[in-house]
């Protein structure tokens, strides 16, 4: 068994955190290749958690077996243990439905529903709660305002989600998934097909919601990950090279291989 | 270190060392130069550190360019990074080191040392040669890699704090015997201030160097013994 590797036991200003999401001993596998290899991370709560690493190092493997969206594909399987709150969710009795309205995700292309902007928000909620038309109001009033998107359709909640700009289709699936309360938000690429000013209201976003949701991103634009989170893994050849602060990350790490990737220096 | 994907990004790095290790030829060669023609009144010599200034100058402004030119190109990170940032505050110190250099080489013309003590020029001779290892070395340093250097070459300052008192207190003494040798040795003493200076600014060099090459910092406090500041206001 490797150590787990926490970020914070070096953070000389953050006391002991609790850790929202801690990965243990996890190997997966597409069929009888082994994608991620003894993977052990502490992801502390309420904080916004990186995973860089080249195509293929595992990075978006990983955040996808955290809201276990793997199985709907075939012959993927994971071993080891993922906690949240201390609870393992890779356990068969875990109800995937509940799980994934713990944790959200926001996919590198957006992907709205072919339906109203309201009802692309009012719809994950119906399907946990039952709740007024007064309160879905509220409801979706305020998912749009969290995801910075209020102001720009608020007066027009009856369009298609699909008439939005790319920029604005993102916030809407942010705002569609913090509608349903999650407490981990999972954002795979999410701007990477945006243009930059899109790319600075997501990353403006991503730093309000970290007072409320512990998000992990995948990003492989490094001067993002840089920009928006408070630690940082790096990934390579489905192994955890190096999880650390940010700050440290960027500017000395302690891996040579993890030096060579974000200074360009790699294969 | 290996080679960047991206080719032409070295390239730019190495402009950048290429300048700091011609700043740093070129403070060496200055502090050399200013006094030797303090010590042997060589106008000319003096003249020649003038104007080398002015090349200091022009360096310094070419590598703020390409630094700050890199940084938004390439958006440099890690060791990277270090390097960059680490260039500029160095390049900063060299360009004092050259000016300190050249208030030295100024004073040549005022000064004439033929009417001070023979055994005061030896002392401040002593001290611009310790001065002039410090400078040469720290780049040298630098180039190779040697951090474990570096840290050494920071806290030899400390011989330089403590040559410069006893300087000091030496042209005091010659100030005192002699009223007549007041002039002199007060544009000695300034010099000599000024080579103190020079030390300093090459431990922020060595600090600088030691960070880009460790990505740690020496611990902040470091033996300090200039003690003139207790019995008369630093120049």
């Amino acid at each position: 068994m490797k150590p787990m590797l926490s970020a914070d036991l070096n953070a000389p200003e953050t006391t002991v955190e609790k850790a929202k999401i801690e990965v243990k001993n996890l190997n997966f596998y597409y069929g009888q290749s082994k994608a991620l290899k003894d993977i052990n991370l502490s992801l502390p709560e309420r904080s916004v958690t990186a995973f860089i690493g080249p195509s293929g190092c595992g990075k978006s493997t990983l955040l996808r077996v955290l809201n276990r969206i793997y199985e709907l594909y075939p012959k993927q399987s994971a071993e080891g243990q993922v906690l949240l709150d201390g609870k393992n969710i890779l356990d068969r009795s875990q109800d995937l439905n509940l799980l994934r309205t713990k944790i959200g995700m926001v996919f590198q292309k957006p992907t709205p529903f072919p339906m109203s902007i309201y009802e692309n928000i009012a719809f994950g909620v119906r399907l946990y709660e039952k709740i007024s038309k007064a309160e879905m109001d509220s409801r979706v009033e305020q998912a749009l305002k969290r995801a910075a998107l209020w102001n720009e359709v608020k007066d027009k909640l009856n369009a298609s989600g699909l008439s939005l700009s790319g920029g604005q289709q993102q916030r809407l699936c942010i705002a569609r998934t913090v509608a349903v309360k999650p407490e981990v938000i999972l954002l795979d690429e999410p701007a990477s097909a945006l243009d930059p000013l899109s790319t600075a209201k997501i990353e403006e976003l991503i730093d309000e919601l970290q007072a409320d949701y512990t998000i992990v991103i995948v990003t492989h634009n490094m001067q993002q990950a840089a920009r928006v989170s408070r630690q940082t893994a790096f990934m390579y050849l489905g192994e955890l090279v190096e999880f650390d602060r940010t700050e440290k990350i960027f500017t000395s790490p302690r891996e040579k291989r993890t030096q060579d990737y974000i200074t360009g220096r790699f294969g | 270190m290996a080679e960047h994907t991206v080719a032409s990004f070295d390239e730019d790095l190495r402009q950048i060392s290429r300048l700091i290790n011609d700043m740093g030829d070129l403070a060496a060669s200055m502090v050399g130069a200013s006094t030797r023609a303090l010590l042997e009144t060589d106008n000319a010599l003096a003249q020649r550190v003038v104007s080398d200034d002015a090349i200091m100058d022009a360096r310094q402004r070419e590598l703020d360019d390409r630094a700050i030119t890199l940084i938004a190109k390439r958006q440099p990170m890690a060791d990277d990074l270090r390097n960059v940032v680490g260039s500029i505050r160095m390049a900063g110190d060299l360009e004092r080191i050259g000016d300190l250099a050249k208030n030295i080489a100024k004073r040549v013309g005022s000064v004439g040392v033929s009417t001070a003590p023979r055994d005061l020029t030896h002392s401040i001779d002593s001290m611009a040669q310790m001065v002039l290892i410090q400078v040469q070395a720290v780049i040298q340093e630098y180039t190779v890699g040697d951090a474990t250097a570096l840290a050494k070459l920071r806290n030899d300052d400390e011989r330089i704090d403590v040559k410069y008192t006893s300087v000091f207190r030496e042209l005091l003494t010659y100030m005192m015997e002699d009223p007549r040798n007041i002039t002199a040795c007060t544009h000695l003493l300034f010099c000599a201030k000024n080579l103190e200076r020079i030390g300093d600014h090459v431990t922020n060099i060595a600090e600088n160097a030691y960070y880009v090459l460790t990505g740690t910092q020496l611990p902040a406090n470091r033996p300090k013994q200039d003690e003139t500041a207790m019995s008369a206001p630093a120049a």
